[in-house]
């Protein structure tokens, strides 16, 4: 009996019938397509995209050029170079990504000890040449600069998972 | 004035004339329903993925073809070093002229076919067995291994599913009993063949999706193994004309079936009251709208199924195909035999 | 020896050695701060505990604890490991944790070991010390507040370098360590400081900020701003010479390294040579190799050999001295000198010019006679074997030369050579000093050779030494101290003049009509004769280069391959940290080149080829490194030459932060002379 039925479902292609009839009830299913630049979904506070380089509420710049970024690094895409301040203090006099050589691991972000480097809501920024992803240090605080609420939101809601 | 074109229609040159302003009227339409075929793939796919599909160039996406079209026209013509020159630009040449000339004798209404010549059936089986033509040449042409190993894989399969497609159109015209397409719809007036010849209808269609190299048949192209087949060294305008043959051969096919098992132009429930009703819908739009459904059909099997593996086509081709077209052959000629029903049996 | 079981492995150990060293031994590793293998034991940082059996059940500070016979330790138990851990959070409960912006960072022992026995977190809340950074000068940076209290720099100022400048106020949390009133370190040796301070407190002041450790490409180098030929490690990154650091050479620096070695290298970025500069119409300028070469050579053409000359300057590398010497050779010149400052140095043997008893014999020495030297400011490391030696016991030294601290006791017996003569026949009382004494040194230096006289100081001191037994078979006690570290190089490969060949002097005043300075910036660039062509190939734009009509860049010790003989005649090598920048090359190619061009080729294309001429020349140079001791095998003394004036001697090395073209270039040197040198010398006028 399991053999007339197992040949009768061959026969009438009972599978194949089965599996287009799946596919023909998605066909009027809901779509979950979003209108991309009009839309757009929901991002973690984890996302790691545009990188950006952080104040403090007085304005003073939190980087103390420490270099652990740098170190940790694996795409070797950030450069720095450092030398007291007029006022004694360890800051950088370069501070380069190479948003080309980035593979947007959040290792920077981690390594950072101020939460200075951060990596940012903004995936956004593509360009038209390739120099205009060399980011320099000023770049990357005026990134900082723009995307501070976003930033510091993001930072707290994430706060109680590490 | 209508008598002097008339008239001038009559003398031989008027006949090219007249000749060339059908094709025209056949393939200009045709060739926007290619274009609309690749739209209605690419919405098909996604609303059976839950996606929308394109929707951004003009209203509900609808200019997407001809976007792609210029997109296309515009692209460097690369043509690969190595590569027999020649032979590279003709094959898909050869591949798209191939798709254009047999829609000579497609009937779609009756009468309305630019050659209605007695062996059409003939004639669209030589036409489609010279599409291996341009990919085989395409394949080596390219001096590229993928394009080579598609062209191979591409050929073996038309070629094994040709057989038994010649078979199960055998049975259909045994039924008909004319290698006339127009005599062949027309012998579906009270029944369409589809229906005594189900499972002939079925193993015709899937065998249509191996001719074409559809999904899940599309071992030539293979995306995931040999990267795009016989034409991963086609682009521009080279790679359109491939394009726009594959589709066309599609629409080709689904009207082969539409008039070999669907009845053609015929309104369906002919002889009752909804069919009258029908009947007041000319019968081009019938056609239509049955090669239409065929092709939601093609596209429906490739939103469903995965690729077959080439060993699993080729046994389903030899050893399931050809002895069960065989077998139903034997059959409904005997039946025909033996109840009386064959065609012009004096 | 003594029997110790460590963690059951069984070493014998010399009496007298702690319990860290018995440990070392065994090759267990043992943290410690305060402890270090050349300072006295303080035994203050705890983080050296180890557990011994049958002894009182505590912990016991392993640096401080004698070993015994049979002694039984562990150092890997739970009470260790509990004892390290609470030493550890007791010293991270008032160290700032900024490792992110201090220097130290990647290289810290407290690091380090916080790793091995740090909690993960503090359990400490309450306010931590925060202490004033104190200024201790243009050289070392302080910052307080990271000070562990180790007192290591308290030790090393008072027993290495011997300036007791820096000491601890007050006890307990509020104990800081500084200079007692607001100074800067008058010591030469203030760098190693910052590298035997085991945390960040003290870091170098030039290079603050500059680089982490783990950017850095490490070649391994001799210093030549002194002719004692520290072993160095460079520390570049990219095209840029960072840092320079002492590597460990017991024979030579044990693992010291002074001041102008340390920090003269900001020097090797300023006033550089980079491209080549031909005198056309009165003015330098920009040209092509070839132009200089064809300048060059079209100058030679018409000057006869016996008018060319040749000087070999301070920091010149055997390599290129050779090849110098033999393009003049080959040009028929044997006016060639590397004797740049006039010293009357004997260069027919090599006893006569080289440091004999060796640095580490110093230490064996029992009398110390230095002559027209201070030896502070010409060798720091020569002097802090001195003070070594004479921390460890009676060691009379006198000098005959100018009044110097030389921070130890020396007695001066006069300030010129006049004394001498009374010591050789044994009328002065240091005479019997030294005649008593088994192992006297004799040492000369710069400052009493440097003079008209010269030649008969060297020959007096000669009689000296042999007059008081100083040169024996064992024991070689005439030594001659060098200021510049080619100048052995130089005299061992016969850098000198030849048959008939004009010396310094000689070239100088319009002696020769072509004069190619290698480097030579050391001498009076007025004296040369106003119609001298002067080819001037070095890598600073000094006295020299001011003087040139034909500038040849080439690269400093950093920048090539070099061999180097140092004071005691050892031969050592330094390897290419960076390349040389613009232009510039190695100088022993530029005068392969220029032999090429004018159509007498040197015979060598590789430095190999060059090192093997040069061990052909004197087979010194195939004795790498090492140094065998020799006693004193002919006792007849260099040639004697004319009286002894009674002209008080001169120090050879008036300021120690500028000798030469590196560190007249370099603003932390001209930042140290404005701090140590410029008030002194106010003062005296």
């Amino acid at each position: 009996m399991a053999f007339l039925d197992r040949t009768a479902r061959t026969f009438l292609l009972a599978e194949l019938a089965s599996g287009m009839a799946l596919t023909l009830r998605y066909f009027f299913k809901r779509k979950v397509t979003i209108n991309y630049p009009y839309e757009k979904g929901p991002i973690s506070p984890r996302f790691k995209g545009e990188h950006a380089l952080r104040r403090y509420p007085n304005g003073e710049e939190r980087c103390i050029a420490c270099k652990l970024c740098e170190a940790v690094c694996p795409a070797q895409a950030i450069t720095i170079e450092a030398e007291p301040r007029d006022d004694g203090s360890r800051r950088t006099t370069r501070y380069d990504i190479d948003m080309t050589k980035c593979i947007y691991c959040g290792l920077c972000e981690e390594a950072c000890p101020v939460d200075a480097i951060v990596e940012g809501p903004n995936f956004e920024f593509a360009t038209e040449t390739r120099e205009e992803l060399m980011y320099n240090k000023d770049k990357l605080l005026a990134n900082g600069d723009r995307w501070e609420p976003e930033i510091a939101r993001r930072l707290e809601l994430d706060a109680p998972y590490r | 004035m209508v008598d002097m074109v008339l008239e001038f229609l009559k003398t031989p040159f008027g006949i090219l004339v007249l000749t060339v302003i059908k094709a025209l009227a056949l393939l200009v339409p045709l060739l926007i329903g290619v274009a609309y075929l690749t739209y209605a793939e690419r919405k098909v796919l996604g609303a059976m993925q839950l996606r929308k599909g394109p929707n951004v160039v003009g209203p509900f996406g609808l200019f997407q073809p001809f976007a792609d079209a210029i997109k296309m026209i515009f692209k460097e013509t690369v043509i690969p070093s190595g590569a027999s020159p020649a032979l590279f630009l003709m094959a898909p040449m050869l591949t798209f002229g191939l798709a254009m000339i047999a829609w000579a004798v497609i009937p779609v209404n009756d009468g309305w076919a630019i050659a209605d010549i007695n062996v059409g059936v003939l004639y669209l089986f030589a036409i489609s067995s010279l599409g291996v033509y341009g990919v085989i040449i395409a394949g080596w042409a390219s001096n590229s291994k993928y394009a080579f190993l598609g062209a191979l894989r591409s050929a073996a399969q038309m070629v094994s599913y040709e057989v038994s497609m010649g078979f199960i159109m055998v049975t259909v015209l045994v039924c008909a009993g004319s290698l006339n397409l127009t005599a062949i719809v027309n012998a579906q007036k009270t029944v369409w063949f589809a229906i005594p010849l189900f499972p002939m209808f079925i193993m015709f269609f899937i065998s249509t999706l191996a001719e074409t190299n559809r999904s899940p048949f599309d071992i030539p192209e293979g995306e995931s193994e040999i990267v795009a087949g016989f034409f991963v060294e086609y682009s521009s305008m080279s790679f359109a004309l491939f394009f726009l043959g594959e589709y066309a051969n599609m629409i080709l096919m689904s009207s082969m079936t539409t008039i070999l098992f669907l009845g053609g132009w015929l309104a369906p429930f002919q002889g009752t009251i909804a069919g009258e009703l029908f009947m007041l819908i000319p019968g081009p739009i019938w056609f239509i709208l049955k090669v239409c459904m065929i092709l939601f059909c093609f596209l429906w099997v490739r939103a469903t199924f995965p690729r077959y593996r080439y060993d699993q086509l080729m046994r389903l081709g030899w050893k399931v195909f050809l002895p069960f077209s065989l077998f139903y052959l034997v059959l409904v000629a005997g039946v025909l035999v033996f109840m009386g029903w064959l065609p012009h049996a004096a | 020896m003594v029997k110790v079981t460590v963690d059951g492995i069984v070493v014998d150990v010399p009496p007298g050695s702690n319990v860290l060293q018995a440990c070392e031994a065994a090759g267990k590793e043992v943290p410690r701060f305060c402890y270090h293998e050349r300072l006295s034991v303080a035994g203050n940082c705890r983080m050296c505990l180890v557990e011994i059996e049958k002894a009182p059940p505590k912990p016991f500070a392993s640096c401080a604890y004698p070993v015994n016979e049979g002694m039984v330790v562990h150092t890997d138990t739970p009470m260790v490991k509990k004892g390290r851990a609470g030493v550890m959070e007791f010293l991270l409960i008032n160290h700032p944790l900024d490792c992110p912006i201090c220097d130290q960072g990647g290289e810290c022992d407290l690091q380090d070991q916080a790793v091995g026995y740090g909690r993960d977190s503090s359990r400490y809340t309450e306010a931590k010390r925060a202490v004033k950074d104190k200024d201790l000068g243009p050289l070392v940076k302080t910052v307080m507040t990271r000070c562990i209290q180790c007192t290591r720099c308290i030790r090393f100022s008072a027993e290495v370098a011997g300036t007791p400048e820096l000491g601890a106020t007050a006890r307990g949390e509020t104990m800081e360590v500084g200079t007692y009133v607001q100074k800067a370190l008058t010591s030469e040796l203030s760098g190693n400081l910052i590298d035997i301070c085991p945390v960040g407190a003290l870091t170098s002041k030039p290079y603050a900020f500059v680089a982490r450790p783990w950017e850095l490409k490490k070649t391994d180098s001799i210093d030549v701003l002194d002719a004692v030929g520290t072993n160095i490690r460079i520390d570049a990154r990219g095209p840029e010479v960072l840092r320079v650091l002492p590597r460990l050479n017991e024979d030579v620096n044990e693992e010291w390294l002074a001041d102008k070695g340390r920090f003269a290298i900001d020097g090797l970025k300023r006033r550089r040579l980079d491209s080549v500069w031909v005198k056309r119409d009165g003015k330098l300028q920009k040209a092509a190799w070839t132009d200089a070469f064809e300048a060059i050579d079209a100058k030679l053409k018409g000057v006869s050999g016996d008018r060319i000359g040749a000087i070999a300057g301070d920091l010149a590398d055997a390599e290129s001295m050779l090849a110098l010497k033999e393009l003049m050779a080959a040009l028929g010149s044997a006016n060639i000198d590397c004797r740049v400052d006039g010293a009357a140095i004997d260069a027919s043997r090599r006893d006569f010019y080289t440091f004999n008893t060796s640095i580490a014999g110093i230490e064996e020495a029992d009398a110390i006679l230095i002559i027209g030297s201070n030896p502070r400011r010409e060798a720091p490391l020569v002097n802090a074997r001195i003070l070594k030696r004479s921390r460890a016991g009676r060691l009379p030294v006198a000098v005959v030369g100018p009044a110097a601290d030389l921070t130890y006791a020396a007695q001066n017996l006069g300030d010129g050579p006049a004394v001498l003569a009374s010591l050789i026949d044994g009328t002065h009382p240091f005479a019997a000093t030294l005649m008593a004494a088994s192992k006297p040194m004799i040492i000369v230096g710069q400052g009493a050779l440097r003079r008209a006289d010269g030649a008969a100081v060297l020959a007096a001191a000669w009689k000296l030494a042999a007059e008081v037994g100083a040169l024996s078979d064992t024991w070689h006690g005439f030594n001659m101290l060098h200021t510049a570290a080619a100048r052995v190089g130089g005299l061992d490969l016969g850098f000198v003049p030849g048959k008939g060949g004009k010396d310094v002097g000689g070239m100088l005043g319009g002696g020769v009509d072509v004069l190619w300075l290698l480097g030579a910036d050391a001498l009076d660039t007025a004296r040369i004769g106003a119609n001298t062509f002067v080819i001037y190939q070095g890598h600073h734009g000094d006295a020299g280069a001011a003087r040139a009509d034909v500038i040849l860049p080439g690269a400093a010790y950093t920048e090539k391959d070099g061999t180097y003989v140092n004071t005691e005649g050892r031969v050592q090598r330094g390897q290419r940290a960076i390349y040389p920048p613009g232009e510039a090359r190695e100088d022993w190619k530029i005068l392969r080149a220029f032999s090429g061009y004018t159509g007498k080729p040197l015979p060598y294309d590789t430095i190999e080829a060059l090192r093997a001429r040069l061990e052909a020349v004197n087979p010194v140079f195939a004795r790498l490194d090492i140094l065998p001791r020799f006693g004193c095998t002919d006792a007849t003394g260099p040639a004697e030459a004319g009286a002894i004036s009674g002209a008080p001697f001169v120090e050879a090395v008036p300021n120690y932060y500028q000798t030469d073209p590196i560190s007249r270039a370099s603003p932390t040197m001209a930042e140290c002379t404005a701090t140590y040198v410029a008030p002194i010398q106010a003062a005296a006028e």
